[in-house]
Order: structure tokens, then sequence, then C-alpha cells
């Protein structure tokens, strides 16, 4: 056993998880004393009718709604941040309430920021920079997969500097996250897909990266095992609500665990195909994993046998090292289910992705904070090699 | 009492480490690679020291400047810390992404970018221990 010479594991949201709960969260409302919400949500959830589930709810308990902004697109930018935290600011929120996917609760950080602190959304780019508690937000995913609701990490797109500006700070952690697996229940099959491999990614990487620790291992390790067991039956049962309710579980365990332990090379090579070529984010994590974890295998090969069991694989008779690469080779054969069931990529060409960008996605990667807490030092060459083999 | 009796004996010190660096063949060029204005800036006893890797060097024997107290230059990555932990620091002792999470060390900035350098700079910890004992410093080596 080998334990780290420092870990800090600290949690400042309230979890709730319960089916229907987005309709009445009255209860933890209450304790959070706030009067006035403002809604930060996407246009088309409107069709299915959920910021209006949330805000009367809202409404039921007390809470005024003074605005809903359904502006929110993936991978918002700063200018949209900044004109949401002025609306909110005029509307005289006290609190911010995100309806959405990852980028809607982005969002919703960095406009409870600004709405706190007033000023440029650069001003605060760094780590820990912020000295007192935020007004209160409130994240209720629509997705199952971000696991923004429990982070202390905004990623925001700055078009000026032409790359993704960082937030990194633990009073941008919403203080209460609902879980409501109702929200899901109608999420398409391709993005059910998508985010339950971004949730698998976060629990891979955390589990293995140099941050981790027993508190994030433990997390990382139970949303491994119900992802492993239940993505592929809310691709073909969605309606089922257990299973919608095990995968939102596992994407907030996820969460909580890469908060503590942060990500690694398939993220950092993730976070470049969207911001290049606008590969959806899910769906790169997903075609990048089992590349990401070969590349590590050498450095963890005790804990990536550990997840080949964590994923249900019989690995008794087999070396460590086997145990692990049948691990590898089960997420390569999830991917060809998903795209069998629900039309995932399994190659970059096949979203788009030009062969001659390969070098600069590379180079961009390179630059990526994530790459930082991988287990083995991240070099350019190699990752270019990677992106070429997913190609 | 800390490390430090006061500003000039911080700069002193820490000075000595950074004079040596900008002049090393081997890291210096690393670090001007970087492009950034940092600052750091201490508290007990209060200080700062600015580094500008983005600008010219202000010598040819150097690879970028240095900056002892207030300076004009817009910094593109703020570093704020106890003068005790900057020492620390300097000797290896610290745990950047650990101090990072304990607020021992705030940083203002583009952090992927203040990562990057961690590599370039690990030379520089077994470097400050032998100019501490060449200025005479020796009893405040840890
Ligand atoms: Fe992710």
């Amino acid at each position: 056993m080998e334990f780290p010479d420092f870990f800090q594991f600290h949690l400042p949201t309230r979890i709730v998880f319960g089916k229907g709960l987005s309709a009445d969260f009255s209860a933890e409302l209450a304790e959070l004393k706030v009067t006035r919400a403002f809604l930060v949500t996407e246009k088309f959830l409107h069709t299915l009718g959920i910021p209006e589930r949330v805000m009367t709810a809202l409404q039921a308990a007390g809470v005024a709604v003074a605005g809903c902004f359904d502006e929110v697109v993936p991978n918002s930018e700063v200018a949209l941040c900044e004109r949401g935290a002025e609306l909110a600011r005029k509307a005289g929120a006290d609190c911010v309430v995100a309806v959405g996917g990852g980028s809607s609760i982005d969002t919703a950080k960095a406009i409870a920021l600004l709405l706190s602190e007033g000023g440029r959304l650069l001003d605060y780019q760094g780590a820990q920079t912020l000295t007192r508690p935020l007004k209160p937000m409130v994240a209720i995913p629509t997705t199952a997969g971000t696991g923004s609701e429990v982070t202390m990490v905004a990623v925001i797109n700055d078009p000026e500097s032409e790359s993704k500006i960082s937030l990194v700070d633990r009073f941008l952690t919403p203080a209460l996250a609902v879980l409501d697996p109702e929200l899901t229940l109608t999420l398409p099959k391709r993005i059910t897909a998508a985010t339950g491999m971004d949730a698998l990614t976060h629990a891979v990487e955390a589990y293995v990266d140099i941050e981790s620790s027993p508190f994030s291992d433990a997390l990382a390790a139970q949303a491994i095992r119900l992802v492993s067991k239940l993505l592929l039956a809310a691709v073909t049962e969605g309606g089922d609500v257990e299973v919608r309710s095990g995968m939102q579980i596992a994407s907030t365990l996820a969460g909580v665990a890469f908060n503590h332990s942060m990500v690694g090379v398939v993220h950092g090579m993730a976070h470049a195909l969207g911001g290049m070529c606008h590969v959806v984010h899910g769906e790169a994590n997903a075609m990048m994993l089992p590349f990401g974890m070969e590349y590590n295998l050498d450095a963890r090969e005790r804990k990536f046998a550990e997840v080949a069991r964590f994923m249900g694989i019989d690995t008794r008779g087999l070396s460590e090292r086997d145990a692990a690469l049948a691990g590898i080779d089960h997420v390569r054969q999830l991917n060809q289910k998903l795209h069998e069931l629900a039309g995932l990529p399994t190659a970059l060409s096949q979203v788009g992705v030009p062969r001659d960008k390969l070098a600069s996605v590379a180079g961009l990667a390179m630059t990526d904070g994530s790459m930082f807490y991988n287990p083995r030092e991240v070099v350019e060459d190699e990752v270019l090699g990677m992106l070429e083999r997913a190609h | 009492m800390g490390f430090f009796r006061d500003e000039e004996h911080l700069y002193r010190c820490l000075g000595g480490l950074f004079e040596k660096v900008r002049r090393d063949p081997a890291i210096g060029p690393k670090l001007a690679a970087a492009g950034l204005v940092i600052r750091f800036l201490y508290e007990e006893p209060d200080g700062q020291i600015t580094i500008d890797v983005k600008n010219p060097p202000d010598s040819s024997d150097t690879f970028f400047t240095t900056f002892y107290g207030k300076s004009d230059l817009e910094p593109d990555v703020l570093m704020t810390m106890k003068a005790d932990i900057g020492h620390r620091f300097w000797l290896g002792k610290i745990n950047l992404v650990a101090a990072l999470t304990r607020r021992q060390i705030v940083a203002k900035g583009p952090i992927p970018k203040i990562l990057k350098l961690l590599p370039a700079i690990q030379p520089t910890y077994a470097m400050y221990p032998e100019i501490l004992k060449e200025l005479g410093e020796d009893k405040i080596l840890l």
C-alpha cells in the first residue's frame, strides 16, 4: 500500500437525489435562504418543459424567478457569461440555478462569480483566487456525464486568446446539486452514450492520475462499476428510470472523484479536439480513452488491473498486465457496441477531423492543464501518434 | 520568526538564485520559452520579485530580466505567498499542486502555463542551497 504525501477531501456541495426531485426541492432551497433565483439554461430544454418545471418548483418554494437566461451553447464564451452576469445583476438575483448539461453549469459558475464579485472574467483566471463564498449556486444536471454539479472548475472559451480559460476555485463549487434521473429519461441515444463515456473517462483518469487519493479512488471505483453495468442499458432502455438513476449517480460520483484528483491525457486530447475541430466532448473522450489507457499502462499496471475488475471482468488467472489489457479491450468493445446501438463515432475521421490538422491538435493538447496530472509524462510525438491511430 | 529578516534579506537570498538562473544556459532558455511576466508577491516580510521572460533580456549574458521591489510591468501570472513558503518552494520542499489546493500559494493567471514550467525549474532546487552556502546563509537551510 502506498499513500500520498498529502491529500485533501472537501465536498461543499449538498447532493440530493430523487426521482422527480427537480419539481420540488423546497426543503433544500429553504436552507439556502435565497429569494431571487437567476436561471441559466439551454433553449432546447424548453421543448421538454424542464426549465419551466424548475421555475414552478422555485416559485412554489417562495423563491422568485429573477430571470431565465437560456442562451447557453456548448462551450460558452466569456462574452456570454459576462452578459448573463449583467442581466442577473440588473434583475437583483441572489442565487444562480443551472439547468442543463456541463456548459450550462460552467456558465452558471462564471455568472455567479461575476454577480458576486464584479469585474471581468479574465481577472479570475487562476487557482483559488477567491477569498469568500459567492452567491449560492444550484446545479440541476439534465445529462449524466459532466459531473460539473460537484466540481470547482469552470472552463470557458476565450475567442480573443483562442483558448479556453480555466477557473479553479473551491468557492465555484455549487452549494446544492439536485439529481433527478427523470430529467434524463428522454436524452437521445447518442448523447446518452457520449455523456456516459465522459463519466467513465472521468472515473478512469481520476483513478490513475498523480493526485488520486484513497477517497477519490473509492468514488471512482464505484462510478466505473455503475457505468460498466448500466451504460448499454441506458442507451437501449432509456425510459428505465432505475437505469437512468444509476447513470446519474455514477456521473456525480465520478465528478467528485475527478474534482479531487483531476483528469489526464485523454481529457487533454479531448479538450484540444473540441477546441479546434468541434468534436463533442464525450465522443472525443470515448475515442481516445483506450489509447490513453495504453499510454499509461506501464505507469499504473496494478491500478488498470483493478479498473478491469471494477468493469466486471473475471481476471482470475491473469497477470496484472493481462488483466489491465483486458480492461482496455473491454472499453474498445463498449465503444463498438455504442457505435452499433447509438451511432457513437469510433474514429476521428467519422466526425470530420482532417488528418492534416492532427499535428496542431497535438500541439494544443500539450498546453492543456490536464496533462500535468497524467501518471506518465506526456510527450507531443506520442500524443500525435495516439490521434493518428484514432483517426 | 521566519527565514528572512527583512525585504533586503529576502532579495539577497532568492535574488541570489534568480540571478544565477537567468544566466544558466540550461534553464534560462526553457523559462524564456514560456513568454510570461511572472510576479512573486511575498508577505512576512513583504516584497516582490518580477521575472520578465516575455521581453528581451536587459543584458546579452542573460536569458531574462529580474526586478526586485515594485515594478510597473503588468504580470501575466501573479503568485502570492508567505516569504517562508517561497523559500521552501525553491528548496524543493513544496509540492506546488498541494500548495495551490491549500491556498499556501495563490496563483492568478493561466495555471497550465505555470505547471508546464515545473520540469524546467527542477534543477534549481539543488542550486538554491549551494547559493545560500556561498552567501554564508547556511543557517536558513532546512
Ligand atoms: Fe469530461
